[in-house]
């Protein structure tokens, strides 16, 4: 169960396709000769895509490794699955929490949720802090699962109006006001 | 003899009960801001001064010495909690520091941390009482041939970063160098890859992709995994026994040590730090194979690194009166507009000014340790929060943290993407770690590399004449050649030997309440 | 970390009462002003990062304004970085309509647009008032073989690759411009000279200090530590008159250079402002530069008082602009007075 996993190849391929991308752009930078300088702004990038372009090369013909996707994520900080809990975690069933949102394919859930956030970061000026970001807690803590409707509202608003006069009144950072008159 | 007299003077200074109250505000408020990803030390200084305007000008110091640590401190602090580093000098904590929190070891992970950066600010604040005056050569010593070096050796951490498949770590590197890339380029004023789009013409921002790649794609896979795994709000003990502290004791004086010289050179700072003490530390640790799983070692190294470096960062400031990184630069501009001009003359003209300054750091460090060992665990009973909570808090914060620094929807969407980016990588055992190094140090290195071919007029000869230089230089080569000449000699994988009983051993100090 | 929120909230509450009582002192004082009054917060714009250049003027202002009880209504600092400030600069030109919408500037607003970073100039914006200078500075370290700025200009005659010439921004921008500018006015090629941009004048300086450039320019103030220290010797400043933190160095014309360059700060608004409004803004910040708080500050920030009403600060800006964009010309950045 891992969406949107691909093969070697399928990746080789996609960063074939970026590095040619990148290249034809690093190839229509223009030379700067106002003044002379010993390394041009085009130079790195013609590099870096030509390297890039050799690793998608490797990357392609690269057998798949089955146990790959699950440890060189670690470095990242991604940290690995419960298959290596810590002894202090007691590993409490996952079937024992509710899950999270109400989708089967975990794909639409993801897309829908990248929606929501994209829904949210568009209203955000329209809006205003105030109104985007309650109704955005509200609807995605709800949709998400959470059953304490109370505690859900108290938390939407409590959050973003802390938030919003922390910062615009506090700092002095101004954040969207949207159509409320403070 | 003198200096020590001046030295308690200033500690007089420090310890007065009014000073001392305001160093506890600064830290309290500098942790809840820099708590917030994107409102690092530097805005959070930014936006203390109108407050500390007006105050007694050594009060007021004292104050913002305290802001700054506790932004760093809150930095760490959602670094470890979240997975959002908002700032570059947090990155490297994040690697082990949220695995061990998902493991319930959160405030484990936050008292190392704490630890840490007290330690590494401790080492920092000495060293910069010693040798202050003496190093302020030092920083002068560098050139932008030097600088070039240092940044290759930086980016060499790739390979120790780069996970299993080293191919697809390296093209997250190059893919890194290239955001970096983006925006005006500095040396000609070209602009590169902005498609027409002057949102992009000062470059991506650190914070954008950092955010979009380390918390929003650890959102989506909290999603996706339905929730399972992970910290599920059980929690270990803070308490680290003896054992422990040994275990962290050899990272955190290393990670010192290599954090304040390198936060001397101005303009190299603590991300730079960070990211070098954590690979040197993975590099000789006998169990550096579980580094990136929640190592301990892994959040002290880089911890006492960035925090040794802050410190280090003040140098430039206080003996040449040049900020040595963004965020001595407000503080810089603060203490100017408080009437005090930090440079060279400051030691000898105004000696109770720069030992206050000096003291109050010290101080900071240690109310900063004082007020948040009692707080980690309130701070740690986040996890405890229900992920469908959760979920969107991390989301706000997010959009507050890049909102609050940029103002640009635009920036958000940029954001949304680095996301589902960070997500796609992380689905395809893409490292994220290799991208955000090759995006700090890929600007730097371009920059001091033309910098210093433009000083010599295109002669190559500049990296090896030049003995910091050809010394980095020659040291990247052995970082990179050591691992294939160990694994010739032993003719076998060279991590295979002690890695078994360490893990072990790791099984059990995480077990240990 | 969500315990740590009522704290801020109290302090929220705290700095709310303290601005509400700090609003309330600012009335009376403009009741007889003149016929046109905001009538809604005046919003500063610094069309850069919190931290930065702009983003200290804006704030000082904002500041000086509200506690000298200058203004009835809150000032607000907004920042809208991005674009070396053609995205704050955007955003005024597109609300002309907002008169209580301001922003710092200082000399990137002719700069930016030459050099094609911005659809939008001066010209698309209402001057308001010029409220400060300051000098460049050009310097060598102080064991540096070159003696003054004549002894500069020989050697750069003599062979422009002896003297390499560190700046705090990329070719283009201030400090290339004061270099070009100034080598030009002496009879060099400003083509030829060796600028190498760091990244701001404190790395520039931090440079010349170790050696590895010959020279350095940057601005007055920035360079005024480590002149005093001995470690950077100045072989001259750029504007009409001496520095007053630099009072032995002599100005380009004491040495026989006809070039001044000075880098100013003012305010301007958005375009099609009426005379009244204007008028009421001309007499706000003259009213700001004359408190002593602001007179405290700029003299720390080193900038010395050099004020312009609105008509002068638009006529000052077209020569300024003029000027620029011959020098840029000249180095060959861009190809006419439209800019690239």
């Amino acid at each position: 169960m891992k969406p949107f996993t691909f093969s070697n190849r399928v990746l080789g391929a996609a960063v074939g396709v970026l590095a040619v991308g990148y290249l034809y752009l690093a190839f229509t930078l223009e030379e700067f000769t106002a003044v002379s300088v010993p390394v041009q702004p085009a130079t790195l990038p013609k590099w870096l895509g030509a390297v890039l372009l050799v690793l998608a090369a490797v990357l392609f013909f690269q057998k798949d490794d089955a146990d790959e996707e699950e440890d060189s994520g670690e470095p990242s900080g991604t940290g690995s699955d419960s298959d290596q809990t810590g002894g202090g975690a007691p590993a409490r069933p996952a079937a024992a929490r509710p899950a999270l949102g109400r989708l089967t394919d975990p794909r639409k859930e993801l897309a829908l949720f990248a929606a929501s956030i994209g829904l949210y970061i568009a209203l955000l000026e329209p809006l205003g802090f105030l109104i985007s970001t309650t109704a955005y807690i509200a609807a995605a803590t709800w949709y998400l699962g959470y059953r304490r409707h109370w505690a859900n509202a108290l938390v939407a608003v409590g959050v973003s109006a802390v938030l919003y006069f922390a910062m615009s009144d506090f700092l002095r950072v101004a954040l969207p006001t949207g159509p409320l008159p403070f | 003899m003198e200096t020590l007299q001046q030295m308690g003077a200033g500690f007089g200074v420090a310890f007065t009960p009014e000073n001392l109250l305001f160093v506890f505000i600064g830290v309290l408020a500098g942790t809840v801001i820099g708590i917030l990803p994107g409102l690092g030390p530097m805005s959070a200084i930014a936006l203390m001064i109108p407050i500390a305007f007006g105050m007694d000008p050594t009060t007021a110091i004292i104050m913002l010495a305290g802001v700054y640590y506790g932004a760093i401190f809150g930095g760490s602090t959602s670094s470890i909690l979240l997975n959002a580093p908002g700032v570059a000098g947090t990155v490297a904590t994040s690697f082990d520091g949220y695995p061990m929190a998902r493991k319930g070891a959160a405030g484990k992970a936050l008292a190392i941390a704490a630890i840490a950066s007290f330690t590494g600010g401790t080492i920092g604040v000495v060293l910069l009482m010693l040798i202050a005056p003496a190093l302020s050569s030092f920083a002068v010593s560098f050139g932008p041939a030097d600088y070039f070096a240092l940044m290759v050796l930086g980016l060499t951490a790739v390979v120790t970063l780069g996970g299993r498949n080293i191919t697809k770590g390296l093209i997250a590197a190059v893919a890194g160098v290239m955001v970096s890339l983006v925006g005006i380029d500095s040396q000609t004023a070209t602009l590169r890859f902005t498609f027409g789009m002057p949102e992009l013409y000062e470059g991506v921002k650190f914070l954008i992709v950092a955010l979009g790649l380390f918390a929003l794609a650890e959102v989506f896979s909290m999603l996706a995994r339905r929730g399972a795994g992970g910290a599920d709000g059980a929690m270990s003990s803070l308490r680290l026994n003896r054992r422990e502290l040994g275990r962290i004791a050899g990272p955190t004086g290393r990670g010192s040590i290599l954090g304040f010289f390198t936060g001397v050179l101005p303009g190299a700072g603590a991300t730079v730090a960070s990211f070098l003490s954590y690979s040197m530390e993975k590099r000789i640790a006998k169990d550096g194979d579980t580094f990136g799983s929640g190592n301990p070692k892994g959040v002290a190294a880089p911890e006492a690194g960035n925090n040794a470096a802050a410190v280090g960062s003040f140098v430039p400031m206080l003996t040449l009166g040049v900020p040595g990184s963004g965020t001595t630069a407000i503080l810089l501009g603060a203490l100017l507009v408080l009437g005090v001009t930090p440079g060279p003359m400051m030691l000898s003209d105004r000696p109770e000014m720069f030992w206050g300054l000096v003291a109050s750091m010290y101080v900071g460090n240690i109310v900063l340790l004082v007020l948040n060992l009692p707080l980690i665990p309130l701070f740690a009973k986040v996890l405890k929060t229900p992920r469908a909570v959760l979920i969107p808090l991390v989301v706000v914060f997010c959009v507050v943290g890049v909102y609050g620094l940029s103002f640009s929807v635009f920036d958000l969407w940029l954001m949304l993407g680095f996301g589902v980016v960070g997500y796609l990588m992380r689905q395809n055992g893409f490292p994220a770690a290799p991208m955000i190094l090759g995006l700090i140090l890929g600007s730097m290195m371009e920059r001091s590399m033309r910098q210093a071919l433009q000083i010599s007029y295109g002669d190559w000869t500049t990296f090896v004449t030049s003995p910091y230089s050809a010394a980095l230089l020659g040291l990247t080569v052995v970082v990179l050649v050591w691992p294939l000449v160990k694994r010739l000699r032993k003719g076998a994988p060279a991590t295979a030997a002690g890695a078994p009983a360490e893990g072990a051993e790791k099984e059990d100090t995480t077990t240990t309440p | 970390m969500f315990r740590a929120r009522p704290v801020a909230a109290a302090a929220a509450l705290a700095s709310l009462a303290l601005a509400a009582t700090a609003c309330g002192t600012g009335g009376g004082q403009q009741e007889d002003g003149g016929p046109w009054k905001p009538d809604r917060p005046i919003e500063i714009i610094a069309p850069a990062a919190t931290g930065g250049g702009w983003d200290t003027l804006a704030r000082t202002s904002g500041r000086v304004l509200e506690e000298g009880g200058l203004v009835d209504e809150p000032v607000q600092v907004v920042n809208k970085p991005g674009g070396g400030g053609s995205i704050g600069w955007a955003y005024v030109a597109q609300t002309p309509d907002t008169p209580t919408r301001l922003f710092v500037t200082s000399p990137p607003i002719s700069l930016v647009p030459l050099m094609g970073g911005s659809t939008y100039d001066h010209e698309d914006f209402t001057p308001i008032a010029r409220l400060a200078t300051e000098n460049m500075v050009y310097l060598v370290p102080e064991d540096s073989p070159i003696e003054s700025w004549g002894d500069m200009v020989d050697r750069l005659k003599e062979d422009p690759r002896q003297v390499s010439i560190a700046g705090g921004s990329s070719p283009g921008s201030m400090d290339h411009v004061a270099l070009a500018g100034a080598v030009e006015a002496a009879g060099i090629d400003p083509t030829a000279i060796n600028y190498v941009p760091f990244d701001g004048g404190g790395e520039a300086m931090t440079q010349a200090v170790g050696g590895h450039v010959d020279a350095v320019v940057t601005g007055g103030s920035e360079a005024a530590g480590l002149v005093e220290s001995g470690d950077l010797r100045p072989l001259a400043v750029s504007g009409a008159e001496r520095a007053s933190t630099l009072p032995d160095t002599p100005t380009l014309r004491e040495e026989g250079v006809d070039f001044t360059y000075d880098i100013w700060r003012g305010v301007m608004g958005p375009p099609d402002m009426t005379d009244e409004q204007v008028a009421y803004y001309e007499d706000l910040f003259t009213d700001m530069t004359e408190e002593e708080s602001w007179k405290k500050q700029t003299e720390a920030l080193g900038w010395t008082d050099s004020f312009m009403r609105s008509e002068e600060f638009g006529d000052f800006l077209d020569q300024s602009s003029t000027d620029s964009a011959a020098i840029l010309m000249k180095i060959g950045l861009i190809e006419d007075e439209e800019g690239r």
